[in-house]
């Protein structure tokens, strides 16, 4: 009889307990709740069914504090107007953060360095989880591929907000696509990612919620791309709409009212004609104009926006739209404001995170630095994570340099390789990385996938002086005038520029790889310049020999086709053939053409692309890929190492890190929204 | 009067002889820059997946007037620095060079001000004192502290003292500001942290100016002091600190007038590589930035246009400040 009255109670206070405020579980403790579809994060109502509860949101008390400092934006309605009805649900890392104070953010210049702290803020249609395995919802709440891997359907939150508190739908997927990725007007050609094997996609809008591409043929790293790039496949279509003249008819007038020449000027100031979100706001390149626009950024998904911005640095408030909410329902992100820095000296970079006057970094700083980091780790009350890297510092040369006799040097396989048996790579692990990394050739995939043979790997990595001094005999790269350098065959005196930045490799580095070439007779003179004079040099084809990392993971590659094609790879990376390039951008009418087997690799890698990963077929793709641009040496590894993560102690949620690496976009995978200030 | 109103307008026509002169080098300096500024600009366009052709930059040249004659480009270079202030746009920044330098020059010349003034109230009085001391120890303890003046680095003096910062304070005391007020528009508030800050580029760059000084003024003094006229005012009875201040230290005086341009000069040199180290966001970090790494002509062009301006007008104060004191000056000059 007790029994049955105990289980009538249980039946009774059911649906009370259903109604109770939902736990607020964390990774460290689930507190009994299972996982849902996805790591670390539910939807709503699969969160509210796994912990039988229902939510209640709750605001940042700042939030309208935090709003009025952006400019145009209207008075904060109330939080349940101002999240989607399905906000993403995420389980914080250690603990329940709390709201407040400002993370300091250390860069190198507006656009250089910048990608680190951008990726604490950054969203995009999906991301990879801290596994690098899975890919997770993020701004859309789901997806799917149609069988052959030609139709990728999202489906968008239903009520998500821009941060001027417009909403965000599917339309502005479709703006982004069709008004400015094919728009020649603002790029003047569409990037590799919005493309299938060159030919352009379809966005269809079947309703305010569902996105719909469709591929010319299939392309399942699509995907991917949309969960490591920096570029978002996203534009406010209400804001940048108004000046765009595919889709207002008075763009020019509105745009001449402000001062600005017609309605694409407008456009470029506030989205700077680039995928790249850290171009200069109107703040930093329309001073004169911003008062009477109508933001001074352009409205942002991301977590925090910009306020103001100037030749030294930026400063960001919380999104008080953001999409999402921790399991007890608080709005995140819980950081109420950014603040970022530059610092073009590396030393003075160091300097600031010994005095711990940063909360968080770790692109720009190398293996090199650790010693000195961890020393300091008490003193400054910091942690040092030291991960494993996905990119190593590769060398190449300007193999369609508008020197003559420099191109013909360059485009010699016998002179490349001479120059990659010259490195002692042994010498740069053990000075450079303390002897803890693994000297490499470069093959274009890390992690190596399983297709790729080993031979590849140490392919022309063994360190001979002689062999490479035979080998430039061979090319009459010989000394003429006995001053023991060797000169031009023509008696010209022959001088490899190095020109390097920080950021793409440490400067050590180089000088070990100078004194080596030195030592077979090549003189090689190291200069330190900014990531932006570098970029520069590098695109009007004026750099002898490319100094920066590179190698991406086969994830990436499926997506993106940028490293098996001239230049092979974008402005901010590591390129060569310059003049390859124009000759494939040109199909043929200006610029050098390029040899057999680049033309191979670029066949081979819209085929892979297409085809399922695993498959024998791609696999032997894969190979061929590989040998080509390996036996090649179009490109020189160097050595594959790890790298330091410095954040302070007071930064909490952060976990463990896979990586130290751009390429999965740093921070992303471990949701930098839920990171908290506990000071 | 109307003969000092003459010497007046003709050192005033002569300082903007020299400013043109000055343009001229500046702007010959900046075509031997390698590459040019059209390169740089379509660099940019690459972001947007274009592909920069020998074509592009030619029509970029032809757009940035690049292809014109050298002597033409000066002019037109001259007119819109001496007629409009416009000192164009800065290659790698893409950013409006007078929008960007703003305060910024404003900012170094008053470190570099602050400095000299610095370094003469201390030299003065010091050396003065100094050279007719006869006490050896505080003749020693001056020497050596000016020595170690002259010869302790400025970069390194920096380093040092944001090494003792970091390991005592735990603050590398870098930058002209805090950062809440960054970004904040010029008051009081902001005026008085940036003096908080300013005092350590200011006290570098005093350093060895200060030493330099001393030296020169002592030397000067020294000679003055020696002279039968100071001896004979010494034998009508004028003695001690009225002697000291009435004779020779007025005489020194004119030669340190005199090297105020020069002075300014040798502290703005210094700054590049203080605000380097110290980050700085003034214009001595934006010439080494410029100059040195980033290849930015325009820019480095404009700083080092401002700077030579700077110089010249000072020493045109100089002079007309010398004419005043001195009358033989305004004689000399006029014939």
């Amino acid at each position: 009889m007790k029994k049955y009255i105990l289980s009538a109670f249980a039946v009774l206070a059911m649906p009370a307990a259903a109604y109770a405020n939902c736990p607020g579980i964390t990774v460290a403790d689930m507190k009994g709740v299972k996982s849902g579809a996805y790591p670390q994060q539910y939807e709503v109502a699969e969160f509210e069914a796994a912990a039988g509860c229902k939510m209640s949101f709750s605001s940042n008390p700042d939030a309208a504090s935090l709003n009025a400092r952006i400019q145009g934006n209207p008075d904060l309605p109330p939080l349940a107007d101002r999240i989607p009805q399905e906000p993403l649900v995420v389980v914080p890392y250690s603990s329940i953060g709390k709201y407040g104070g400002t993370l300091d953010a250390l860069s190198n210049a507006t656009e250089a360095g910048t990608s680190d702290f951008l990726s604490i803020r950054h969203v995009n249609l999906v991301r990879y989880s801290d596994d690098l395995q899975t890919i997770v919802p993020n701004v859309a709440k789901s997806w799917e591929w149609n069988s052959d891997y030609t139709k990728l359907t999202f489906h968008l939150r239903a009520g998500h907000k821009w941060s001027d508190g417009q909403p965000f739908t599917s339309a502005d997927v479709k703006f982004w696509y069709d008004n400015l990725m094919m728009d020649t007007n603002v790029f003047e050609k569409p990037k590799d990612y919005a493309l299938v094997g060159g030919e352009r996609m379809t966005v269809d809008t079947p309703d305010a919620t569902t996105v719909v591409f469709n591929l010319p043929a299939p392309k399942p790293g699509l995907l991917a791309h949309f969960a490591t790039s920096y570029a978002q496949g996203f534009q406010p279509k209400h804001f940048l709409g108004q000046f765009h003249p595919g889709i207002s008819a008075d763009a020019d007038a509105k745009a001449k009212a402000l001062g600005f020449e017609n309605g694409y000027a407008v456009i470029r100031a506030y989205y700077g004609s680039s995928d790249w979100t850290d171009t200069p706001s109107p703040m930093l390149n329309s001073p004169d104009k911003v008062a009477k626009m109508p933001g001074a950024a352009v409205p942002t998904l991301e977590s925090h926006f910009v306020v103001s911005e100037t030749t030294e640095g930026r400063h960001f408030v919380a999104n008080p739209y953001f999409h999402m909410v921790d399991t007890s329902g608080q709005q995140l992100p819980y950081i109420n404001e950014m603040d970022e820095i530059y610092a073009n000296d590396h030393e003075v970079r160091l300097l600031k995170l010994i005095n711990a006057e940063v909360d968080y970094k770790s692109q720009s700083l190398g293996l090199p630095d650790a010693p000195i980091l961890l020393q300091n780790m008490e003193k400054g009350d910091y942690t040092v994570q030291i991960k494993p890297r996905i990119s190593m510092p590769t060398v190449s040369f300007n193999v369609t340099s508008e020197d003559a006799g420099k191109r013909a040097i360059f485009g010699d396989l016998r002179f490349r390789k001479a120059m990659s048996i010259a490195m002692d790579r042994n010498a740069i692990n053990e000075t450079a990385y303390f002897g803890q990394g693994e000297a490499r050739q470069y093959v274009g995939f890390s992690p190596v996938p399983s297709f790729v043979d080993s031979k590849w790997l140490t392919f022309a990595t063994e360190h001979d002086p002689a062999g490479a001094k035979a080998l430039l005999d061979e090319i009459g790269l010989v000394d003429q005038n006995g001053d023991g350098i060797r000169d031009l065959p023509g008696g010209a005196p022959f001088i490899l520029n190095l020109q390097f930045a920080q950021q793409g490799l440490p400067g050590q580095v180089v000088e070990l790889i100078a004194q080596s070439w030195n030592a077979v007779g090549i003189q090689s003179a190291v200069k330190e310049v900014t990531p932006d004079e570098y970029r520069s040099a590098q695109s009007s084809n004026q750099l002898d020999v490319g100094l920066w990392e590179k190698s991406q993971p086969l994830a990436i590659v499926l997506g993106n086709n940028e490293l098996w094609v001239p230049p092979f790879e974008n402005y901010f990376a590591h390129r060569t053939g310059m003049l390859w390039a124009e000759w494939v951008d040109s199909n043929g009418a200006s610029g050098v053409e390029p040899p057999e087997y680049v033309k191979q690799l670029m066949n081979d890698i819209n085929a892979f692309q297409s085809t399922p990963v695993g498959t024998p077929e791609s696999n032997a793709i894969g190979a061929r890929m590989v040998e080509n641009m390996t036996s090649n040496l179009l490109f020189l590894g160097t050595v594959l190492s790890a790298g330091p993560i410095y954040h302070r102690n007071a930064l909490k949620n952060v976990p463990e890190f896979m990586t130290e690496s751009y390429e999965y976009y740093r921070t992303y995978p471990y949701r930098g929204a839920q990171w908290y200030l506990d000071e | 009067m109307a003969q000092f109103i003459q010497f007046v307008l003709t050192r005033a026509a002569m300082a903007v002889m020299t400013l043109m002169i000055v343009s001229l080098i500046v702007f010959s300096l900046m075509e031997l820059v390698p590459g040019s500024c059209a390169e740089r600009y379509l660099a940019f366009k690459n972001t947007q997946g274009s592909q920069i052709t020998i074509a592009d930059i030619e029509a970029e040249e032809r757009r940035l007037g690049l292809d014109r004659p050298f002597p033409e480009r000066w002019v037109k270079w001259v007119y819109k620095v001496f007629v409009h202030g416009e000192f164009g746009e800065s290659c790698i920044l893409r950013l409006d060079i007078n929008q960007l330098l703003a305060d910024k020059f404003l900012i170094s010349l008053g470190i570099c001000l602050a400095a000299l003034i610095l370094s003469y109230a201390i030299a003065l009085p010091i050396g003065i004192i100094s050279a007719s001391s006869k006490s050896a120890v505080a003749n020693n303890t001056m020497r050596f502290v000016s020595y170690l003046g002259l010869a302790l680095p400025n970069f390194l003096l920096a380093l040092i003292i944001m090494l003792f910062a970091t390991v005592w304070f735990g603050e590398s005391l870098t930058g002209l500001y805090s950062k809440e007020y960054r970004d904040a528009a010029w008051n009081w508030a902001k005026f008085m942290d940036f003096l908080g800050h300013a005092w350590l580029p200011v006290f570098v760059l005093g350093w060895s100016a200060t030493a330099f000084a001393l030296q020169t003024v002592r030397a000067l003094m020294l000679d003055e002091i020696g002279k039968l006229y100071v001896t004979a005012a010494a034998a009508r009875g004028v003695l001690g600190a009225k002697l000291l201040w009435r004779y020779p230290a007025k005489h020194s005086l004119g030669p340190v007038v005199n090297s105020l341009g020069f002075d300014l000069n040798r502290i703005f040199n210094e700054l590049p590589v203080i605000a380097m180290i110290l980050t700085l966001t003034e214009s001595g970090a934006l010439l080494i930035e410029s100059l040195a790494r980033s290849n930015d002509q325009q820019l480095a062009g404009a700083i080092i246009f401002l700077l030579t301006a700077s110089i010249v007008v000072m020493n045109f104060a100089t002079d007309i400040l010398l004419a005043l004191i001195d009358p033989r000056v305004r004689r000399g000059l006029m014939g």
